[in-house]
């Protein structure tokens, strides 16, 4: 019976179809879970909206792009600074938010109006910064503010900027999942091809699904240029507009996230040509095999080889060092989606972690057919996880470390059980081989944390006594 | 003991490589016949062909699985020439079979991205 249902599902029993536990002799065309499915009325979801998708993953981590988001002023601010995405021209992204702050009065007699307003004034304050993207939000799309229209004005108005407009309210799909999709199709569509690049190295590439969380696309950009790889557009890390524009005379596409940016990678190979290559960034031996793929493809194997060698003599002994004091630590790993089956294989190889639990807030079937082949079996894989389920999961699989989310950890330090953030991380960056050597020193902290045992004791009488929380 | 050896590679293709997930079936079965093709020539000792793009995608591709199924699986190197292109056919259907005949994906046939 690999399809389960916990003990707190008994009332909606519709979610055994979204756990699976993985059991010898069986495979992903047995079962694989249901996914990118509207939540079930009865369990309190951890998903983010489609807008949410749009802009706090993928737009928002320009470097030189407002965001103006046509909404009230929560929109705005629950999608920013929540990631820890910085850039080199000083983290622009994360010191300003702009939104029209929608009142009322202007969802009764329209916004567009204000939208313009805000989007004249925006550049005016920012006379250096030439490049928008707007975002319809839940009320402003069901007003029907043409925001395209309001856009178009603008750009005849001042013609030295360009606008984006990305119309993904959060209703209009199942969780963030849609507004990735939205922005990766009306970006491919509307804006790439209308730049042409300067090409300063017979290799080019873009680099897709990396989002330079804690330094992640600048520290790998340090292995791009050792190799003399141009990249033509990050989609987005640290990434610019203009250069995204630029994506179509690329010769490789390098995929990361295959969740968030697969879509804009099959269009560039549909409408352009280009090859999509998949890889993983997080792990030793992922590393090295995603230079391996790049080199070959540019015929430049050894400059590859040297990278390798050059990063595995300066950081495998560190790795080594915590592998050691690691090995046969269960971890659980609760995040969006790509991360469960990018880390589940790199864990167990690299550092000797057993991955017990896996839950995706947003991954599609497609992600789930990746995890269950690579990860163990008598491992979890749940869909669209909820809190009474994460506490009953852990209760069977009694994780020593849990990757996941501020909010979700809040909730596992409460049963003093350590955390790491498997969003934003804790100290990143944590891809490249320098990268994994800061998630292995991250996780042995957190494993290894004396604190989170002492915080289960009340030590006020003469005799220590565990403490009790609510929840117990 | 070709079967044997035929879950052995299939296990490997399965946990190791990110080719045989692409979203759509049509890229599926263009990624598993081009990389098949591209590490059947390597086994033989001809040169796979990198001319196009995706001849030179195909090619990076089968070079690291080629390598990782010669350290893995010494046996290989000791199979008689004629028997490779037979397990790599057996492999190819395996994964037809498993990432798209069998796939229980609802989004593998949808003609959009």
């Amino acid at each position: 019976m690999p399809m389960v249902l916990l003990e707190c599902d008994k009332a909606i029993p519709e979610r055994e179809k979204h756990i699976y536990l993985k059991v010898e002799g069986e495979d992903s065309r047995d079962y694989l879970p249901i996914s990118n499915a509207a939540t079930i009325p009865g369990t309190l979801s951890e998903r983010g909206c489609a807008f949410c998708g749009a802009k706090l993953v993928i737009g928002g981590v320009l470097k030189d792009t407002i965001q103006m988001i046509h909404g009230p002023i929560g929109c705005a601010y629950d999608t920013w600074h929540t990631k820890r995405y910085p850039t080199d021209n000083g983290h622009f992204n994360m010191k300003y938010v702009w939104s029209t702050d929608m009142k009322e009065s202007h969802i009764v007699f329209g916004g567009e109006k204000r939208l313009k307003q805000s989007i004249n004034e925006a550049f005016d304050e920012m006379p250096d910064v030439k490049r928008m993207f707007v975002y319809t939000t839940c009320p402003t799309a069901l007003i029907g503010d043409d925001i395209k229209d309001v856009a178009k004005q603008v750009m005849q108005e001042r013609p030295d900027v360009d606008i984006f407009t990305c119309e993904c309210p959060g209703f209009s799909g199942v969780s963030q999942s849609k507004g990735h999709h939205v922005l990766n199709i009306g970006w491919i569509n509307e804006k790439v091809g209308t730049l042409e690049p300067e090409i300063t190295s017979e290799y080019t590439m873009n680099f897709i699904g990396d989002f330079n969380i804690q330094g992640d696309t600048q520290l790998l950009q340090t292995y791009w240029d050792k190799l003399g790889i141009q990249v033509i557009a990050h989609f987005t890390g640290n990434g610019a507009y203009d250069d995204l524009r630029c994506m179509h005379r690329a010769q490789l596409n390098v995929v990361n996230c295959a969740r968030s940016s697969g879509y804009i990678a099959n269009e560039l190979k549909k409408q352009y040509g280009i090859p999509r290559l998949d890889i993983d960034s997080w792990g030793f031996s992922y590393m090295a095999e995603g230079i391996r793929k790049i080199c070959s493809f540019f015929g430049i194997e050894d400059r590859g080889e040297a990278l390798i060698a050059e990063e595995t003599a300066k950081w495998k002994p560190q790795l080594d060092w915590y592998k050691e004091r690691l090995e046969g630590k269960k971890m659980a790993i609760w995040t969006g989606g790509p991360r469960l089956w990018h880390w589940t294989k790199s864990v167990e190889d690299d550092l000797g972690i057993q991955v017990v639990a896996m839950s995706s807030k947003f991954g599609h079937q497609e992600d789930f057919e990746k995890v269950i082949a690579r990860g163990q079996n008598g491992t979890y894989y749940i869909d669209d996880g909820n809190e009474l389920e994460f506490f009953e999961i852990i209760d069977l699989v009694k994780p020593d470390v849990i990757f996941t989310g501020p909010r979700v950890g809040e909730l596992v330090k409460k049963l003093h059980i350590p955390y790491v953030n498997g969003h934003g991380y804790h100290n990143g960056p944590y891809m490249g081989f320098e990268g994994f050597v800061n998630l292995a020193r991250d996780t042995y902290n957190a494993v290894h944390n004396p604190l989170l045992k002492l915080a289960a004791l009340d030590i006020r009488g003469e005799e220590a006594i565990k403490l009790l929380e609510a929840a117990e | 003991m070709r079967e044997q050896q035929v879950k052995q590679l299939f296990d490997l293709v399965q946990q190791r490589y990110l080719w045989q997930f692409f979203s759509r079936s049509r890229d599926r079965i263009e990624n598993i016949n081009g990389i098949i093709a591209a590490a059947n020539d390597m086994f033989r000792g001809v040169e796979p062909k990198r001319h196009l793009p995706m001849e030179k995608l195909f090619y990076a591709d089968a070079l690291e699985m080629v390598k990782d199924f010669k350290e893995a699986f010494p046996w290989i190197d000791t199979l008689e020439p004629t028997k490779i292109p037979e397990l790599l056919e057996a492999l190819k259907a395996e994964l037809v079979d498993h990432t798209i005949t069998k796939s229980l994906n609802h989004e593998l046939n949808h003609s959009l991205y």
